[in-house]
């Protein structure tokens, strides 16, 4: 993601987005992770938090549009297509409302469910 | 004489409760709206957390068993169902939390009530990883420790439960203090304060009050922090001398003081850097180990409204510009670009002879333009078209002023006014332009023949007014040729601008020659580094 000023160009990596994206997602109520986006065997890992935004997130720039791709993990017990919809809104708007570009796409994927003990 | 016989409620109970407590949010969804700042400023908090309980309370009038377990569970199932937004997942996870807790039993009395609060709150905080606190989470934990407190000091199920709602309430009170989003807009947080007047719907309903002509209650006010009266405190720096100075302790001590602490130095000097509310605390704290000198103590308050003053006038002056007219002109070279802006050009697109600007670029910079009135100065023939195309698609009033030279726009800019209209402007720049004489030296890429003049590949050739005037092997025969065909001794200034690839010493060199040649005019030199051409002379 490159602007042009008068003084010099502003290159956001989409390793920055992912961060910022990561942060987000993680602030969502019924988030309890993120996923690695290569599924070995059908199995999403559960990632720490500290490497989630490199492996659970994935920025792409299509004709200078931002398309953000998460793979997370849900609690068990929630709603989790209202989970979901809120990741969305919450990372559209926080990503946006950071660098000033608009976002294309937010697609959430649901790579496993976390079961709490009760 | 019997013991007053304990107040027990039944699914039954739960149910009509339930139900209250949706009523008494319905009555206040529209505040909470109102109260949204975080994490999406949608304005919809009450709104979500209604249609939760709606959701549950639907459920339960599914739900033919009336069992206490039975309706609890209906009401988690409901509101798991239905739950919108973020605040409705929670609150979907604390319904679950209770129905958990009460699952199987028959009634619920203090005791009870206090562990479902518990097991609720304790189940909401497992949806999250990273748990912000000063949001619904921390009321619901609030409020459950209150009730379990309450409940083993032996009190009656309404003690506990008003003792829960006045828990509830403070705690919605704090989370300003809690979180920076909240404290910034001055609210307290919509969620907390959604679950607040659920449990107060709650405890109206134990008490066999109706709500149905209540007034909704004020939201609770913010309590915001005390920074909030002056934010920016004073900027505190001093340079503190000494012995045996302990670096770690003083910069603890000075963060104490306040933000933005900052305390670097050695054992024998240290500088001090603070934001506080009271300088004196920290100077004679720092004056009790050693000797202070450097000292500078700014009040940031004052900086900031000076700031928002500043600010204040550049909008004004902003707007001033928007009222009157703006120039665009199309200029290559550096020497130019800047002769251009100095003369009061607000975007200069770079382009000239072979290389001219879109459409798209001329109407950027016109549509970028904090003005309503624009006027272009194409400066080369070849770019009247884009140049009337771009006064095509904008949605600003604007005029193509003719320009075929660079010459000619600087004369044009000369003539321009910014006081007078853009007809007005129009018409005095076409004169102006008018008595411009435009001499543009460069060298021949092919050979040609055009009007009579014979020209060899690589050879000098002048073109005064677009149109090829002389031909020779040297610049200085060449401009002088030039120069006097268009009668230069009737003229008053000879303007030169050498390009990019002209030293000055070759430029003043060649104006001190045609100082000698025409005594009575004055010439100047200016750097415009334009490509191609080596020398633009206007003559006027």
């Amino acid at each position: 993601m490159t602007e042009e000023t008068k003084l010099g160009k502003i290159e956001i990596s989409p390793t920055a987005i992912a961060h910022l994206a990561s942060q987000a997602v993680l602030q969502c109520y019924g988030v309890v992770g993120m996923a690695a986006r290569t599924l070995h065997n059908g199995l999403a890992v559960l990632l720490h938090p500290r490497e989630s935004y490199r492996r659970g997130v994935e920025v792409r720039l299509v004709d200078d549009q931002i398309i953000i791709d998460l793979y997370v993990i849900i609690e068990y017990g929630t709603r989790v297509s209202e989970v979901a919809h809120n990741i969305v809104q919450s990372v559209k708007y926080n990503v946006e409302k950071a660098l000033g570009v608009p976002v294309t796409q937010v697609n959430v994927h649901v790579q496993g469910l976390r079961v709490s003990k009760e | 004489m019997a013991e007053k016989p304990e107040l027990r409620c039944d699914g039954q109970d739960l149910k009509r409760m339930l139900a209250t407590a949706t009523a008494w949010l319905e009555k206040h969804a529209v505040a909470i709206n109102a109260l949204n700042v975080f994490p999406v400023p949608d304005g919809d908090t009450g709104t979500n957390m209604l249609l939760t309980m709606q959701a549950a309370l639907e459920e339960i009038g599914n739900t033919p068993q009336g069992s206490l377990g039975s309706v609890a569970q209906a009401a988690a199932y409901g509101a798991l169902m239905g739950a919108r937004g973020n605040s409705g997942v929670i609150l979907s996870q604390l319904l679950r939390g209770i129905a958990n807790s009460l699952d199987k039993k028959r009634s619920f009395g203090p005791f009870e009530f206090a562990r479902a609060m518990t097991e609720a709150s304790t189940m909401a905080y497992k949806g999250i990883i990273r748990p912000v606190e000063g949001t619904m989470l921390t009321v619901s934990k609030d409020a459950a420790k209150a009730a379990m407190a309450a409940a083993q000091e032996e009190e009656d199920l309404l003690t506990v439960l008003e003792k829960t709602v006045e828990a509830a309430k403070e705690s919605v009170a704090r989370t300003p203090t809690l979180l920076d989003v909240l404290r910034e807009a001055g609210v307290v947080d919509a969620g907390g304060q959604g679950l607040f007047i659920i449990l107060d719907g709650v405890l109206h309903c134990l008490k066999g009050e109706s709500i149905e002509m209540k007034e909704p209650t004020e939201m609770v006010p913010a309590e915001l922090p005390e920074e909030a009266e002056m934010e920016w405190g004073y900027c505190t720096e001093f340079i503190l001398q000494g012995k045996g100075l302990n670096l770690a302790e003083v910069r603890e001590k000075i963060a104490s003081f306040g933000d933005s602490a900052l305390a670097v130095g050695d054992e024998r000097v240290i500088k001090v850097h603070v934001h506080t509310f009271d300088p004196g605390q920290v100077l004679s704290y720092a004056s009790s180990l050693g000797v202070l000198s450097n000292i500078k103590i700014d009040n940031m308050q004052e900086q900031h409204r000076e700031f928002l003053v500043l600010g204040e006038e550049a909008a004004k002056a902003a707007a001033e510009e928007m009222e009157g007219i703006a120039t665009v002109a199309v200029a290559w070279g550096d020497g130019l670009t800047r002769v251009f802006e100095s003369l009061g050009v607000k975007s200069v697109v770079p382009g000239g002879q072979t290389m001219n600007p879109s459409t798209q670029e001329l109407l950027e910079a016109v549509e970028t333009l904090p003005a309503k009135e624009v006027i272009i100065l194409p400066n080369n023939e070849n770019i009247f078209l884009a140049a009337e195309q771009a006064q095509k698609l904008s949605s600003k009033k604007v005029v193509v002023v003719p320009t075929t030279t660079i010459p000619q726009g600087i004369g044009a800019l000369l003539a321009f006014d910014k006081e007078a209209d853009l007809k007005t402007n129009a018409k005095n720049i076409e004169k102006a332009i008018a008595a411009v004489q435009t001499v543009e030296v460069t060298t021949a890429v092919r050979p040609a023949k055009i009007n009579g003049i014979k020209i060899k590949k690589g050879q000098i050739i002048a073109l005064l007014n677009g149109h090829l005037a002389a031909s020779g092997e040297e610049i200085e025969e060449v401009v002088r040729e030039t120069l006097d065909k268009l009668g230069a001794d009737q003229y008053e200034i000879i303007a030169l601008y050498h390009g990019e690839d002209t030293s000055l010493q070759a430029a003043e060199s060649l104006g001190d020659e045609i100082r000698r040649w025409y005594p009575e005019q004055e010439v100047e030199c200016i750097d415009g580094g334009q490509p191609y051409y080596h020398y633009i002379i206007s003559v006027e």
